[in-house]
């Protein structure tokens, strides 16, 4: 019972670590700060992830998101060189009706969740849950029922490796 | 079950709130393609928290795809970020009224 509280605080910790990696990142002023507190806020998720048995996101998500997506955003980030950026102003003149859309997006969202009356199939949960890792029950959904959007998510990527080329290239390049 | 699903709904709404304000109110493009991520990954917490509650992996393979278009999202606009910063040096949205008239 010790573990199972442990583990309860560990989400907890994880969970109001990610709201205030997030909120520190969407209001720094220098963006390589805003990136390193979005890298905290990609861990404390991965471990959230963890936490809730999905331990292939979990690592995809430290791979994928903070190890490849976030160091090519530090990377673009420095290639731009923006020296004036701390000096400039963060947020604009409208900030406080943004910060209001996100206030009544999370507050609706909040609401919508007691709508949500999920509860897990009562007797076979705890079976499954031991017998098969969730690596390869998705591997087995993957190729078998998702086939389709598994080739389509890889067009979809070849696509954005086309067009990011595309559209980085040097203009002297084209034709 | 640690966490209750209630719990993680609730943390990936603030997380989602928490993304749009920084959308909407960062006015450097890279920190607001960033707070897209930052919605992206309260999505994926979503699902992941329903797909451990109902013990289904397709939340889980749900959150793969969205993990592939976010990866696809950075690439297509940080190669318009490089472009745009190409004919006009900064990274701010105020500065880009071309289209303006």
């Amino acid at each position: 019972m010790t573990g199972h509280a442990a583990a309860q605080a560990v989400f907890w910790y994880m969970g109001a670590a990610s709201v205030a990696s997030a909120l520190l990142a969407v209001t720094r002023r220098n963006p390589v700060h805003s990136m390193l507190w979005v890298l905290s806020l990609f861990m404390h998720v991965a471990g959230i992830f963890l936490l809730l048995g999905a331990e292939f996101l979990a690592a995809v998500q430290v791979i994928v998101y903070a190890g490849a997506i976030l160091i090519f955003y530090l990377f673009v980030l420095m290639l731009l060189d923006l020296p004036g950026e701390v000096a400039r102003p963060r947020f604009g003149r409208h900030w406080p009706f943004a910060a209001a859309a996100g206030l009544s997006f999370a507050g609706l969202a909040w609401l919508a969740r007691a709508g949500a009356r999920v509860s897990p199939p009562a007797d076979r949960a705890k079976e499954v849950a031991a017998s098969r890792g969730s690596l390869s029950e998705m591997g087995r959904e993957l190729f078998g029922p998702f086939a389709l959007p598994f080739e389509i998510a890889s067009l979809l990527l070849v696509a954005a490796i086309i067009g990011a080329i595309v559209l980085a290239r040097r203009r002297s390049a084209t034709p | 079950m640690i966490a209750p699903v209630g719990a993680i709904l609730g943390l990936s709404a603030v997380l989602f709130g928490i993304g749009v304000f920084g959308f909407l109110a960062r006015r450097n493009i890279i920190l607001m393609l960033v707070s897209v991520e930052v919605m992206l990954n309260a999505v994926n917490l979503s699902l992941i928290g329903f797909s451990a509650q109902l013990d289904d992996t397709r939340g889980q393979v749900l959150a793969l795809f969205v993990i592939a278009v976010a990866a696809a999202e950075a690439g297509v606009g940080l190669g318009l970020v490089i472009a745009l910063s190409r004919n006009k040096p900064g990274a701010g949205v105020a500065d880009l009224t071309d289209l303006k008239w």
